[in-house]
């Protein structure tokens, strides 16, 4: 959904600064690893330099051309899986032409009006400030395609009540966006945080998104077989007779 | 003979620690004659996605001078229901609730494969975390939009419920009332003159009067009195006006004359920060969050004056003693540090500027706090703006992986104590029967405060051996040491972290070659190191050189195998072979060698040693080296300059720096285009593969490194010239007669050099 790419740093005001990626590839957690680079060479304890065996000879041309692909015995050191490191295209199916204004700001708007008796006047008057602004941004071509295409899932997303996802590419918006979106996005994230806390109050089962604590102690990958004899009830007792059963990896 | 490897590194992955000696000497005269002290690496909060913490209060010792927790260690008796404390051997009752336990029914915390254990604890009504950023507004236009719009998406990162809050600077400090009204206001302080707390604090209104007691209200995780509000409000009440705040800041209006610098407040502006929170949330988990541009030059704190044609202090002026402003700034800087770290809070310093930002003045406010030092050339760079970013990365979980307000505590069995700490910490005072007259680092105490904590902060934690000599070695066997850590988890839960691990006491005398292979060569050189980087904070650099060196030769004279005044047959074992060589690449580095550097990156490298984890650690001590080629796959070289090929791709890591270096041949083929023809496209793989694994570093690494993509014969090659081993210098050119590698232009010895007079001094019967 959010983008993978990978740009140069800014080489005008740093000369080594880094590459910059992405939110998304930022916030891949791990990703195929592969063996990271933590191996050494020990120094021969006799001193003498070891010399490495070399085909080409040392120093000056003529050099001939390097070997031609199809007499290399041996394929690339890494195939397959290597993370994008170019500018990829977003691999969406939204298809690459016109993203209408209309279709980005009429859901918001509806969703503010939806939410503009439940707040404060001040708030409401704040995100419609915001609101105009993007639109009065978009209509000035002022905003790129990647965040127009982002703006169109958010809003989606919005729609069908997917607030963690329509969060998280406000999220990448804003890391990978800034100078952009930055008036108006902290409005659309504030819209996004009260139709979750409004549609939470109509179903008073859904947990509210403000918590914290419960819902981060699941751990994947471990089972917890509760034994019989002296089973726990909440996790505020201080029961301890849980026979973990904990599947270390 | 076993080899240790596997049991070290299983050991790692789950306790997090790392011990120089894996069996234990019993004496403490052998231990002294070890060189190398018996010590851990700590990483205290090491990730452990498969480890589910229990939810309940962990069983404590009985005996007040002990209170141990339960482990795997201890002797159960499960039908009379007793615990035996492996530490004092104290039995104490199991309480009420462990009535059901057996041997088939055993309670987590005494499963061997549950030594690393985290208790989740209800203490109190759970605080916000808290965020209070510091910003100088005395930056050039570019830089000071580009730190806005980091702080504008910080508010996006930064969880609903945390409070935030904003106080800018230049000539003048201001605090911003945040309100939701719509009018800013903000309270200005003169940047010349220093304020106590509780001036800050009645300045600011913060100063409640003498009130009845207040009718015991439940708990209310949002709400705070409305007296602390004005100034630290919620993101999810506060985000919108603190975005249009933050985009209308301006840079500081006072004009600059010609010649002259900005006139910087930053002492008084860190004061007042540290006062507002001392005032209105002491004791909870905050970070303070300083964002500057140039050096201190205005108020108590200042580190140089306004006069351009004054330069900063170097390494040479304070060494001559020239420094006008060090002691003094220094002084007040720890004064702030050590009030935030009694309040349990913490100070980041992100600097980012060409020159130098009063960092060796300051450092003690991240060092003594846990609080991160970032340094880069503009706040306009990826370096600042990714590096900020990874401050709030998440974990598997979801949370944030940074922690607050830890205390650690280390208990010992009797044979050992507790000499010290090297790390991010201060030390809480606690005398006990645990503690070391000798210290060693951060000593006199079993418990140090770390206020600000995450999962790859590492401490270098070291002991002393107190069992007499000729002593018997004690009953079991084996010697024990518990690690707790309590600390405020990212989701305002209060945890509490128990590693308890044991080793084999043996006898030095007939079990010397047992006590040699569990010799972990790679800890033994990052805990020495760390001693030699503290002891350099304090000692001239050649002292602490020789210090280092006298270890060395010691060391080797112990556990080399030698025939006396034959320099020819030394040989050390595999446990030790790797040991000389990070020696050498220490004394090179920049935590020892000042040269080349300005005292604010000798500061910034430092701090960063300082709490690193093992491996991070060795790559900073000694660089990572790998080469790429057509020969076959990418392999690790060594570290010297006949590793520097023609033919070849080198991918250098020092940790704070990774640089790509293209051998002669690769770039006259790169510069051929020969990457864009289709049937060479082998050769567009290889340019790649070290991109690839350039990336992962630097997805992953905080800080974020610079990024260095050179070749042979470039101005950048340097980077790579200076950390090899200068095997072959214009000295020795013709001597080895043969022309591998690129001769370096240097008088450093070489490690050939550095060995031959190592196994001359280590044979010699003279030493």
């Amino acid at each position: 959904m959010a983008e993978l790419y990978v740009k140069p740093g800014n080489t005008e005001r740093g000369w080594n600064d880094p590459p910059q990626f992405s939110y998304g590839l930022q916030t891949q957690a791990g990703g195929p690893k592969r063996s990271p680079l933590t191996k050494r060479v020990a120094a021969p304890q006799d001193g003498s330099p070891r010399v490495p065996t070399s085909e080409t000879s040392p120093g000056l041309p003529p050099m001939g051309p390097p070997p031609p692909s199809s007499k290399a015995s041996r394929p690339p050191p890494f195939v397959g899986s290597c993370p994008p490191s170019r500018m990829e295209p977003m691999d969406s199916p939204v298809v690459e032409s016109e993203i209408l204004l209309e279709d980005v700001l009429r859901p918001l708007e509806r969703a503010l009006e939806d939410c503009r008796g439940h707040i404060k006047k001040q708030v409401c008057d704040d995100i419609s400030r915001r609101l105009a602004l993007l639109q009065e941004q978009w209509a000035g071509g002022k905003l790129s395609m990647p965040v127009k295409k982002r703006m169109a899932l958010l809003v989606q997303e919005l729609s069908s009540h997917q607030w963690d996802a329509a969060d998280d590419i406000h999220r990448s918006l804003m890391v990978d966006h800034v100078t952009e979106v930055s008036q108006w996005m902290v409005g659309v994230k504030r819209l996004i945080a009260v139709k979750r806390s409004l549609f939470s109050e109509e179903e008073p089962n859904e947990e509210k998104s403000i918590a914290t604590a419960e819902q981060n102690q699941t751990v994947p990958g471990v089972q917890l077989d509760c034994d019989p004899v002296g089973s726990p009830d909440s996790s505020h007792t201080t029961s301890c007779a849980l026979a973990w059963e904990a599947s270390l990896t | 003979m076993a080899t240790y490897l596997e049991f070290i590194q299983q050991n790692e992955e789950r306790d997090g620690v790392r011990f120089s000696w894996n069996v234990w000497p019993s004496s403490r005269l052998e231990a002294t004659r070890m060189v190398v002290p018996l010590a851990c690496l700590l990483t205290p909060l090491k990730e452990r996605p498969d480890l589910p913490p229990v939810q309940y209060e962990p069983v404590l010792c009985s005996r007040p001078t002990c209170k141990a927790i339960l482990n795997p260690l201890c002797q159960v008796d499960y039908r009379a229901k007793l615990w035996a404390c492996n530490f004092c051997f104290q039995r104490n009752q199991f309480p009420p609730a462990y009535a059901g336990i057996s041997e088939v029914n055993q309670p987590a915390e005494l499963m061997p494969q549950f030594s690393t254990i985290e208790y989740v604890v209800q203490r109190g009504a759970p605080s916000p975390l808290i965020f209070l950023y510091v910003v100088d507004t005395c930056l050039e236009e570019d830089d000071l939009q580009a730190l806005k719009e980091s702080l504008q998406m910080s508010l996006s990162l930064l969880p609903p419920d945390a409070l935030v809050g904003l106080i800018t600077f230049g000539r003048m400090v201001q605090v911003h009332e945040l309100s939701c009204e719509g009018i800013s206001k903000s309270y200005v302080f003169r940047g010349t003159k220093d304020l106590t707390a509780k001036q800050i604090q009645d300045m600011l209104g913060l100063t409640k009067p003498a009130m009845p007691v207040q009718p015991v209200r439940p708990a209310q995780p949002q709400e705070r009195p409305s007296v602390s509000s004005r100034f630290l409000q919620p993101i999810h009440k506060i985000d919108m006006n603190l975005t249009d705040l933050l985009g209308e800041l301006q840079r500081d209006p006072w004009p600059v004359p010609q010649g002259k610098r900005p006139l910087r407040s930053t002492g008084v502006a860190l004061s007042i920060a540290v006062g507002l929170l001392e005032g209105t949330f002491p004791n909870t988990g905050a970070r303070i969050m300083l964002f500057t541009g140039g050096p201190p030059t205005q108020g108590p704190g200042m580190v140089v004056g306004d006069e351009l044609k004054v330069p900063i202090r170097s390494w040479h002026d304070i060494e001559k003693d020239n420094a006008r402003f060090m002691k003094k700034a220094t002084k007040h800087y720890e004064m702030l540090a050590n009030r935030t770290a009694a309040n349990g809070h913490c100070i980041d310093i992100y600097a980012c500027a060409l020159d130098q930002t009063g960092l060796l003045e300051m450092k003690c406010c991240p060092n003594l706090t846990g609080g991160y030092m970032v340094m880069g050339d503009s706040f306009n760079t990826s370096l600042f703006k990714q590096t900020f970013q990874r401050i709030f990365s998440k974990d598997f979980n979801g949370n944030f992986r940074m922690a607050f307000g830890a205390t650690l505590e280390v208990k010992t069995s009797r044979e050992l104590k507790v000499a010290g700490a090297i790390g991010p910490c201060v030390s809480l005072n606690v005398k006990g029967p645990c503690v070391s007259e000798n210290e060693l680092g951060v000593g006199g105490t079993s418990q140090w405060k770390i206020c600000g904590l995450d999962p790859t902060n590492t401490l270098g934690i070291y002991f002393e051996v107190v069992n007499q000599h000729n002593a018997p070695i004690p009953q079991g066997g084996r010697g024990a040491i518990q690690f707790v850590t309590h600390y405020q988890h990212s989701s305002t839960q209060r945890r509490i972290r128990v590693t308890t691990v044991a080793r084999n006491w043996a006898d030095v005398q007939s079990q010397l070659k047992h006590i040699e292979a569990a010799f972990d060569q790679e800890a033994a050189a990052v805990l020495m190191a760390r001693l030699g980087v503290f002891r350099a904070e304090s000692e001239e650099g050649p002292d602490v050189l020789r210090w280092l060196d006298r270890q060395l030769i010691r060391l080797c004279q112990k556990f080399g195998q030698y025939n006396k005044e034959d320099p020819v047959s030394f040989r050390l074992s595999d446990s030790f072979s790797l040991y000389p060589q990070f020696m050498f690449h220490l004394r090179r580095s920049p935590f020892l060698q000042v040269f080349n550097n300005s005292p604010d990156e000798s500061s910034y490298y430092r701090h960063h040693f300082a709490r690193q984890d093992l491996t991070q650690s060795l790559i900073m001590i000694q660089p990572i080296l790998y080469s790429y080629s057509f020969h076959g796959p990418p392999e690790p070289v060594l570290l010297d300059s006949s590793s520097i090929l023609a033919d070849r791709i080198l991918l250098m890591d020092t940790f704070f720096q990774i640089v790509i270096y293209l051998g002669e041949t690769i770039a006259q083929w790169r510069k051929a285009g020969y990457q864009d023809m289709p049937e060479y496209e082998n050769f567009k793989h290889l340019l790649q593969a070290p991109l690839d694994d350039a990336q992962e570093i630097l997805q992953a690494r905080f800080p974020m490194p610079r990024y260095i993509h050179t070749e042979h014969g470039g101005s950048q090659a340097r980077f790579l010239l200076s950390k090899v081993n200068p095997s072959q210098t214009h000295n020795n050119l013709y001597a080895w007669g043969q022309e591998t590698g690129a001769p370096i232009l240097t008088d450093d010895v070489s490690l050939q050099v550095f060995m031959d007079h190592l196994k001359k001094l280590a044979v010699s019967s003279a030493c």
